[in-house]
């Protein structure tokens, strides 16, 4: 069964949840090697911290849920490597994914840099409705950092991204962020009352990754434009300089 | 926000995250040996081009097989990808089997045991024209290794894996294999998601004591991920359309199957032999197979010059061929199953319906039929083509008709079982002539003759509506591996029930009054059979109650304690 966008009922009689409808979401962590999204995640998931873990190959996959406003989130998350020779991988950890967390060192300008390219990438390849998050990491080594916090927030605010500066060594805003996530997720369509109505959004999501859209033009670095095209035109004020509690 | 933990059924695949005991690539040989890329090369020929993960290691002999039958045989029309199985003898003196198979086999069904001395290829195979190659085409193939039979599961994994191997290279393969390495033991009964490249697979294993049925067994709902993929089987294969050419002959290649003949099947392509051979092994689940037999198999294969030999009898094999050279090799062969390109049902009617003698099968591009001069015990069951013919009339789905044939051959082949189990459980000693204080009974011998007597007024006739020569069916099965295999097999399940029922005896008799009035002979001959109880216990400790070991290590205890202090430094070392 294919699943584009990430939202797939729960089969009933599902154990502890089977009460509570739970929406799946599959999102994936991006960036360069060393910015501790394993951390992050394993922060999230199993709630500890292990420094120096071993550098992640391909990716490593995870499923956490979470109740986020009286409803629950399922999210299979996938840790991508972040070394160069995994780089072609990535489309295929985020093809049909619901949203993106990019990570970077807020101790290392160039792994900020690199934020850019990966909002251009996911812009252009893809899913169209894709929640991109942006998560400034080791914010706990306040005499190293190099990359400002309001840089980052503005830049975040300029393309419609959650913008915020995580610790996974002190847990500071990773359950955070992935709540904001799930509130910032497109409202959820049910497809399967309506028959012949058919969820377009999805269907659109499901095009070759390798084929830019068209709607994005060369727009680099997320102009607030293009933002617009997306599908999310009802509501684009939601997506502007989402920051973390 | 609150947080919840994940329910505790959810097979996680980061469980053992933490566990030190678990070394990389420990899970991943759970399930697969190894994963290869076999290439072209204008020099060689057919080359290893790459193994993964680099560590392990398969012989000279095992590479080679794993390299000429990775590839088709003849090339004409396999331009684009080609998917199909194989499966090679595993070179002997090797480490022995993967540890968690040892408690997986014996919990799941025989069919879906671990080979112990074979190994299967998965094999997805891409030709394209391609210009920058001095030959004018690119010619790969990725090919999983793994000794479990998981059809199925391992042919969507290749199709996976493989496409993004031939645009990445390299790291993806690793990618994959990091994934696979990440996935759960695999447990009969559990419903598991394995994470494979940015997408899930959910599949269930079977257990032996799942109700067998003949339909797909439904995945409970258990599941807590939402899988991209559901596989509805672990190892099924598409029986409909691989016998679609050859219907009206199926009931007589379940006999050929049971009763272990040689058996080859003739197609223009690996994907068609594969498919059928496969089917024509899963037919008699839940009887296990226990001939050889090579989805695919070439001329340059190893064992080429033992199975093609015409100073012997043809081997008790069922052989997958696509080079026409075969068509003249095995023209000896008694049972020849020819194949044609699987188009739409009955589209050459004359061929379906007629049994040929196999002398008139001279080449490849004989017309598809089953060619063989075998008379079959049974009477045709005309019922089952009509319904088949009827569905495919009225278009219905090809997973309808999986259903309805696999429903026809479980209850042919569990009409021949029943009364061969029924016989099987009268050999079982009784109750009450389980002493403590002799050996644990044994099984009566299995008596042919006995057996066929019973079926006279309680055989397959019971259960099934053929009529024909059962007694005679019997007979051949009784001489043939199958029969050997499913014997053994009981005969194990049921000696360790025995000593289940013998232990328990034993520890719930009061050994104490018993010893009192006993020679220290027979008191040292009562500790050695609690330590070999013991002993049995600790190698079965599935099957074995707890409750009866510990009342075994008192009454153990105790026992040596009565002995005089020399004798128990003895017995104690």
């Amino acid at each position: 069964m294919a699943m584009a966008g990430g939202y797939q009922r729960n089969a009933p009689g599902d154990g502890e949840f089977s009460r509570m409808q739970m929406r799946d979401v599959k999102v994936c962590l991006l960036g360069d090697s060393g910015v501790g999204k394993s951390s992050i995640v394993m922060r999230f998931v199993t709630g500890t911290y292990r420094p120096a873990l071993e550098s992640t190959i391909g990716a490593s996959f995870m499923s956490k849920s979470l109740i986020v406003d009286g409803t629950g989130y399922r999210f299979q998350i996938w840790d991508t490597a972040g070394q160069e020779k995994f780089r072609s991988l990535a489309p295929m950890y985020y093809r049909g994914a619901a949203a993106a967390v990019i990570v970077y060192d807020v101790t290392r300008p160039h792994t900020y840099k690199s934020v850019k390219g990966w909002i251009q990438e996911l812009r252009s390849f893809g899913p169209q409705d894709i929640v991109i998050a942006i998560a400034g990491n080791k914010c706990d080594l306040e005499d190293l950092r190099e990359v400002t916090e309001k840089e980052a927030q503005e830049y975040a605010s300029s393309i419609g991204a959650i913008f915020g500066e995580t610790s996974a060594m002190t847990a500071v805003n990773v359950e955070e962020m992935f709540t904001a996530l799930a509130r910032q997720l497109p409202p959820e369509e049910v497809t399967s009352h309506t028959g012949s109505t058919i969820n377009l959004r999805r269907q659109a999501s499901k095009q070759d990754p390798k084929k830019k859209r068209s709607c994005c033009g060369g727009g680099g670095g997320g102009s607030p434009s293009g933002q617009g095209s997306l599908s999310h035109g009802a509501e684009p004020s939601r997506r502007q300089g989402n920051r973390l509690a | 926000m609150e947080e919840e933990a994940e329910p505790p059924h959810e097979k996680h695949c980061d469980e053992e995250l933490q566990s030190p005991t678990v070394l990389p690539w420990d899970r991943f040989s759970n399930w697969i040996h190894c994963c290869c890329v076999v290439t072209f090369d204008l020099e060689l020929g057919q080359a290893m081009e790459l193994i993964y993960p680099s560590h392990i290691k398969l012989t000279d002999k095992e590479k080679m097989n794993i390299c000429y039958l990775s590839f088709p045989d003849s090339n004409s029309g396999c331009m684009g990808d080609t998917q199909f199985h194989f499966r090679i003898r595993q070179c002997p003196g090797r480490k022995a089997a993967v540890k968690a198979h040892n408690s997986y086999n014996r919990d799941c069904p025989v069919t879906l045991q671990s080979e112990t001395a074979f190994y299967y290829g998965f094999v997805y195979f891409r030709q394209t024209k391609d210009r920058s190659i001095r030959r004018g085409y690119f010619q790969k193939s990725v090919v999983l290794i793994s000794k479990l039979p998981f059809v199925a599961l391992f042919s969507q994994l290749v199709s996976i894996v493989a496409p993004e191997y031939f645009d990445n290279g390299e790291p993806s393969l690793e990618a994959a294999c990091h994934d696979i390495d990440q996935w759960p033991t695999p447990v009969p009964g559990d419903t598991l998601n394995l994470p494979i490249m940015g997408t899930v697979i959910q599949v269930r294993i079977p257990c032996r004591s799942d109700k067998v049925t003949g339909s797909t067994q439904k995945a409970p709902g258990t599941h807590t991920i939402p899988a991209h993929t559901i596989l509805p089987s672990l190892h099924e294969v598409d029986i409909y359309s691989a016998f679609q050419s050859i219907l009206p002959h199926v009931q007589l290649l379940w006999e050929l199957v049971l009763i272990g003949e040689p058996v080859v099947v003739m197609a223009a392509s690996p994907s068609v032999t594969s498919a059928c051979v496969q089917a024509l092994v899963n037919m008699i689940a839940p009887l296990r197979y226990c001939n050889d037999f090579r989805p695919y198999f070439t001329i340059h294969d190893s064992e080429f010059k033992e199975f093609t030999t015409r100073t012997q009898a043809p081997p008790p094999v069922i052989l997958g061929v696509t080079n026409p050279f075969f068509a003249k090799t095995l023209q000896h062969w008694p049972h020849i199953i020819r194949i044609g390109e699987m188009g739409g049902f009955g589209s050459s009617p004359k061929a379906l319906n007629k049994l040929k003698k196999a002398a008139s099968l001279k080449t490849l591009d004989s017309k598809p039929g089953v060619y063989t001069q075998f008379k079959t015990f049974l009477s045709k069951d005309k019922m089952i083509l009509k319904r088949l013919m009827k569905g495919a009339t009225l278009k219905r789905p090809v997973e309808a008709q999986n259903a309805i044939l696999r429903r026809h051959f479980l209850e042919m082949t569990q009409s021949f079982m029943i009364p061969l189990e029924r016989y099987m459980a009268s050999l079982m000693p009784l109750q009450r002539n389980i002493s403590p204080h002799k050996g644990p009974p044994r099984l009566r011998p299995f008596d042919a003759d006995e057996f066929l007597h019973t079926v006279e007024h309680s055989g397959p006739q019971l259960t099934s509506g053929i009529k024909g020569d059962w007694e005679g069916l019997y007979r051949r099965f009784f001489k043939c591996p199958n029969f050997e295999g499913w014997y053994y097999q009981r005969q194990r399940e049921v000696n360790q029930k025995l000593q289940v029922l013998h232990m328990d005896a034993l520890s719930n008799s009061n050994l104490t009054e018993w010893i009192e009035d006993k020679e220290e002979v027979e008191i040292v001959d009562l500790i050695l059979r609690i330590k070999e109880k013991l002993k049995f216990a600790s190698n079965n400790h599935t099957v074995v109650q707890g409750e009866s070991v510990e009342r075994l290590q008192k009454h153990l205890a105790t026992i040596v304690q009565a002995l005089p202090d020399d004798l128990q430094t003895v017995i104690k070392t």
